[in-house]
């Protein structure tokens, strides 16, 4: 095979799985809890920095992943119990709360390690050749990984009983509690499961971006795009609205160019909102 | 720094917020008079937006210069004092801030390091009226009357730069890619001229939006394919490091060298030192510039900050000279009249961090310098000594 083509089929695939793992945790938040999240980006950055910070003091790159968790557990359950929940049933007054979160966060950030930029050594170096075209074996590695956390979190949602419960609280709180769901407890642990999978997906593209203290919107963006074609309140959707999303503007990107492919995903998202609200797949 | 059409966005109006709230945490905001009749200087540096990295740099050269100036008699024997406004604003509110910095705080002269379509704003805004200074790197051109430029121009960063690469390297094939605004596009045209000067050829450019940060898979790819000698990068900020890190781990960085135009030391840091193999920076302020006046520069420096000093740049250290050049300009002249200002800036010698500049044409022949990145730092490879302009502005 053409090894442009194959480069080209990589860097549209890595384009798609890494937006799939950064709205991962936006749709659990946003999709299954209904909280729209706007510190989101914040929590990837949280998760970058985990992975700075442990590669600063010597240690392996893998002890971000326990950091960030026990990290977005701290943060996540105070701010759940004080902010979030008074707010389950005011989405505005919801994004206006995460808003000021998301600058608190970035404030704190910078205070600790400064506005700047700084670097994380990938774990694995060097490229691989795949029929004949050189592509790095980190990237090769994150898709992986992406792809069985999604596939974890797809299967957990529609076999497990937690996902059957998060359903119920989802579709109908009062009947959920009375029929002794704990939603209370079920809702704090969706939102700071919702933003561990945020962290984690920071840690892990760590090693390939710029980390500073207002790299969350670089992220975070395209994530609301996933999401209003996707639609909301189903896992499948994040699949498929990654998949819209990340495939139109890589293809785009990669015939035209960037503005190019950042111009037309605006207007899929756009004509998304005004035809379709409800994204391709809907509850 | 945004040039894309203004949404209202998550990203829009949180920008606007953090502008606000960075604002409302300015030391004191506009400060009121100490002296009986201070001297009052506006100044533009990044305390918000993308650039807001170099904000404290920037802040703090101009504080150093402002207090070496005081010391030395202030300016038309008057203290300076700052009128601090926001460079990262959008040009719209730049403006706004400029014309109240006019008329309501009647500053003397406007000092800035922002990008260039803030410079065109306060420019419009200002009409020739007081005395601005604009100080980084940019595309060249600027000729607005009363508009004094001490950047670093592409005829000072892209010419000699790409005939050294060309002569040690024997790069002939160069690709050119940036972000898309007014300085890359700019800058990428006269470095065609350059190009063609000695017989080099240009295989592919393209620009990135500016804006949320890019992945540039994609655009590596096209390169690999293109096979340049030479990638010309005027990318700034996180899409610099993402570019760089990218470019790196498809491991084009093994046969392509890279030279940068707007890559100084905090962008290297988080380029990575692993990332950093075959990547070269010509600009006129290194930190690792060995020239007695930089040891000096930097020994008062790290004196009246200490250990919390902001790391040096390029883009910061700007703001030391075009102070300094600012305050050496109105002594010059005598007054702030517009005429007597525009007559004074010809032959304008003022003190920069590396030595001496000389205005000629309101810009400034400067010392310039390639560096090669080794590690999380910078090796001078080359002096090239004092480089012209190329600017033809009227006096």
């Amino acid at each position: 095979m053409d090894p442009v083509l194959i480069a080209n089929g990589l860097n549209i695939s890595f384009e798609i799985v890494t937006l799939a793992l950064v709205a991962m945790g936006l749709a659990v938040t946003l999709g299954l809890l209904g909280v729209l999240n706007l510190a989101h980006g914040e929590f990837v950055m949280i998760g970058a920095f985990c992975a700075f910070f442990v590669q600063e003091q010597g240690l392996s790159y893998l002890w971000a992943f326990p950091l960030v968790v026990i990290v977005c557990i701290v943060i996540g359950w105070p701010v759940e119990r004080t902010i979030i929940r008074a707010l389950y049933s005011r989405p505005f007054d919801t994004i206006l709360a995460t808003w000021g979160l998301s600058l608190l966060l970035r404030e704190i950030v910078e205070f600790f390690f400064g506005p700047g930029f700084n670097s994380v050594d990938q774990p694995v170096s060097g490229t691989v050749n795949i029929f004949g075209a050189d592509y790095p074996l980190y990237q090769l590695l994150v898709m992986l990984i992406a792809v069985v956390l999604i596939g974890a979190l797809v299967a957990w949602y529609v076999k497990s009983s937690t996902g059957r419960r998060i359903q119920a609280l989802v579709d109908n709180p009062d009947l959920a509690k009375s029929v002794g769901i704990p939603t209370i407890a079920l809702a704090r642990n969706t939102f700071i499961f919702g933003l561990c999978l945020a962290g984690i997906a920071g840690v892990l593209l760590a090693p390939i971006v710029a980390v500073y203290p207002g790299m969350g919107i670089d992220h975070v963006l395209k994530s609301f795009f996933v999401l209003v074609v996707g639609g909301l309140g189903n896992v499948v959707g994040l699949v498929v609205g990654s998949g819209v999303i990340g495939g139109a503007e890589s293809i785009v990107a990669a015939i035209l160019d960037r503005t190019a492919g950042y111009t037309f995903v605006l207007i899929v998202a756009l004509l998304f909102l005004w035809k379709k609200p409800g994204g391709l797949v809907s509850r | 720094m945004t040039n894309k059409p203004r949404r209202i966005s998550r990203r829009s109006v949180l920008a606007g917020l953090a502008g606000g709230a960075s604002i409302m945490a300015l030391p004191g905001g506009i400060r009121t008079a100490g002296a009986s009749n201070p001297f009052k200087m506006g100044t533009f540096f990044s305390l918000s937006g993308p650039a807001s990295l170099f904000g404290p740099t920037q802040t703090a050269c101009n504080a150093l210069a402002v207090d070496e100036i005081n010391a030395a008699g202030g300016i038309l024997g008057r203290t300076v004092q700052i009128v601090a406004g926001d460079g990262g604003a959008p040009p719209a509110e730049a403006a706004k801030t400029a014309v109240r910095m006019m008329l309501r705080d009647k500053v003397d002269v406007i000092v800035g390091s922002h990008d260039s379509a803030v410079r065109q704003a306060i420019v419009g805004a200002l009409k020739g009226r007081i005395p601005y200074v604009y100080t980084p790197l940019y595309e060249g051109g600027e000729c607005a009357p009363n508009t004094y430029v001490p950047a670093d121009t592409p005829q000072q960063q892209v010419r000699p730069s790409i005939n050294a690469m060309h002569d040690s390297f024997g790069t002939k094939k160069i690709y050119l890619i940036g972000n898309g605004y007014v300085w890359p596009q700019q800058t990428n045209a006269l470095a065609k001229r350059y190009i063609a000067e000695f017989g080099g050829s240009v295989v592919g450019e393209e620009y990135a939006p500016l804006g949320p940060g890019n992945k540039f898979d994609d655009a590596v790819t096209r390169i690999k394919n293109a096979n340049p000698d030479l990638v010309l990068i005027t990318l700034v900020g996180g899409d610099n490091v993402n570019f760089n890190r990218t470019f790196a781990g498809f491991g084009l960085d093994k046969n392509i060298k890279r030279l940068s135009l707007l890559l100084e030391e905090l962008t290297l840091q988080g380029i990575g030192p692993k990332n950093g193999n075959g990547l070269f920076s010509c600009m006129s302020y290194f930190s690792a510039v060995d020239t007695p006046a930089n040891k000096a520069f930097k020994a008062r420096y790290a004196k009246k900050f200490g250990e919390k000093a902001p790391p040096l740049s390029m883009i910061g250290v700007d703001a030391y000279s075009g102070t300094n050049c600012a305050a050496s300009l109105i002594n010059k002249a005598g007054s702030t009249d517009a005429k007597a200002v525009m007559a004074a800036s010809e032959g304008l010698q003022y003190k920069t961090a590396t030595g001496t500049g000389t205005m000629t044409n309101r810009h400034v022949a400067k010392d310039m310098f390639l560096a090669e990145a080794k590690g999380a730092e910078f090796k001078i490879i080359k002096s090239f000594g004092k480089i012209g302009h190329g600017e033809k502005c009227s006096v």
